[in-house]
């Protein structure tokens, strides 16, 4: 065993020392570890590993920022115990304005440094990697998994206070590169020929505070962060699975109920229109019966006409309860030939559906109705034809029903690509769209 | 995909499942009339019906 190993269970106390530049009490955390501590009264950064606490550097505060979660909070993450040593708040400015993050460090004596990194009130857990991803295009590849470049941008020191794993300082300047897939992100920190790699993965501001028993309270995220996991992620797919799925039962049912419909011709007789002859035009079919509780009766309707139309008012009549259906359907059918050649318009055959029809003995009352000048001009009688069958399958409302189950997968398709599009509209780069159905295919 | 997506597809499922076999349908092109008397079967003059005198198409192009 390592004398110099910590000892399980162990919890290191803090190390006072004073500071060399103002006399102020420091608390070492990470004595022996850290690089640079920078006094939290006088803003010195002091040389952690130089047993005489070597003044680095003096600056002038630009800003006081009180951290969010104190210096020397414990909480664990992931399963392990840490403890906050370090703040500094950084940014980029971008077309002349400055846009801020924070970043914590996590000390553990086992473990050593982690980071968590805050914007708009988004938080990542960082570690550092031991190994460097691979390029793909302009994409990095780490652990198998593939990160779309997002954003690169010099990144400066704004504030910083507590313990460092490096010789850190206000000013300090790094060049930065995001890349995400996620909940994760990898990010590059460059400062002339030296890279530093390290992976972030998202956590909800919630669970920080919880786990660090933050007493303020914990304000929410502000807009849509680069590897913020989409809550469409997946439902998407899903919810377009589902819908193959749900058309291929609609489909199952529509052809069910197509072998099972009866489709029985009940009445198919010829009759004939007389429209120059006086009196009552009206007249009833013979009684035919329909079976079964309810169903649907389709009538059609076949005139012998040309230039011509026929109205049939008509009426479906229960003979025994004398409950009456009553519809109407016009017939008309012209042609000729103009300056642009033949030309037809209409149709000499017509017919509905009419749904929801009990069974019975019933009859059909029809009232024909034409042009009489036309019919008296042209002919004295036109001949047509009615056709009646009871339980015909009736396609239409699956059709309807495909189309219904379409509206969800549509609306959370434009809601993801919505989502996607705020994440992309924060990125330097391009191909945002494309970027956007590969997350929502991840889980 | 949320349970309230199933369940509405369920409904819409189910519901048409019942409209093909009960036959029924919201969308219907008759007017239902009742106590039509069975003399109309001897005599359909004395019944007329609500689409008497529809408005229709004259002529052609």
């Amino acid at each position: 065993m390592n004398p110099a190993a910590p000892r399980k269970g162990f919890v290191p106390k803090p190390k006072a020392l004073n500071c060399p530049s103002c006399g102020s009490q420091i608390e070492l955390r990470a004595l022996g570890a850290a690089a640079g501590v920078i006094c939290s009264y006088c803003s010195s950064t002091i040389d952690a590993t130089n047993p005489q606490l070597q003044i680095i550097g003096r600056w002038q505060a630009a800003m006081t920022i009180e951290p969010a979660i104190p210096l020397g909070s414990r909480g664990k993450l992931k399963g392990v115990l840490w403890e906050t040593i370090g703040f500094q708040q950084r940014g980029i400015n971008v077309e002349g304005t400055n846009y801020f993050w924070r970043e914590y460090v996590l000390w553990n004596p086992y473990q050593g440094f982690r980071y968590l990194s805050e914007y708009d009130n988004h938080w990542n857990f960082v570690t550092p990697l031991q190994s460097l991803p691979s390029d793909s295009g302009p994409s990095k590849v780490f652990a198998g998994e593939s990160y779309r470049q997002f954003q690169t941008a010099r990144a400066y020191t704004w504030f910083v206070v507590g313990e460092f794993p490096w010789m850190v300082q206000v000013g300090e300047a790094v060049d930065t590169a995001d890349y995400v897939n996620p909940p994760k992100m990898l990010s590059s920190e460059s400062t002339g020929n030296e890279v530093a790699w390290s992976q972030g993965e998202y956590m909800l501001g919630t669970d920080i505070w919880q786990t660090f028993q933050v007493k303020t309270p914990c304000p929410p995220p502000i807009g849509v962060y680069s590897n913020q996991p989409s809550p469409y992620a997946g439902r998407v797919r899903k919810a377009w699975l589902f819908y193959g799925a749900m058309c291929a039962l609609l489909f199952f049912l529509m052809v069910f109920f197509a072998i099972l419909a009866p489709s029985k011709t009940v009445l198919n007789k010829s009759y004939v229109v007389n429209p120059a002859s006086a009196g009552e035009k009206s007249f009833v079919s013979d009684i035919f019966t329909l079976e079964g509780k309810n169903d649907n009766v389709q009538v059609g309707l076949n005139a012998d006409i040309a230039n011509q139309w026929v109205y049939f008012s008509m009426a479906l009549i229960n003979e025994e309860t004398g409950q009456a259906f009553d519809f109407g359907r016009e017939v008309s059918y012209y042609s000729g030939s103009d300056s642009d050649g033949s030309w037809t318009e209409g149709g000499r055959t017509d017919d509905v559906l009419l749904p929801n029809i009990p069974g019975g003995r019933y009859y059909l009352r029809i009232e024909p109705e034409t042009d009489p000048a036309v019919a008296g001009g042209l002919t004295s009688s036109i001949p047509f034809r009615v056709h009646i069958i009871r339980g015909i399958p009736y396609y239409l409302r699956y059709f309807l029903g495909m189309f219904l189950l379409l509206i969800p997968p549509i609306w959370t398709s434009i809601r993801a690509a919505a989502f996607e599009g705020k994440r992309w509209a924060e990125s330097d780069t391009s191909g945002s769209t494309s970027s956007s159905s590969s997350s929502e295919d991840d889980e | 995909m949320s349970k309230l997506y199933m369940a509405y597809s369920m409904l819409v499922a189910g519901g048409l499942a019942v409209s093909s076999i009960t036959g029924y349908s919201p969308f219907t092109p008759y007017d239902k009339v009742d106590g039509v008397p069975k003399s109309v079967r001897n005599n359909p003059g004395a019944y007329r019906s609500h689409y008497a005198g529809h408005a229709r198409y004259f002529g052609g192009k």
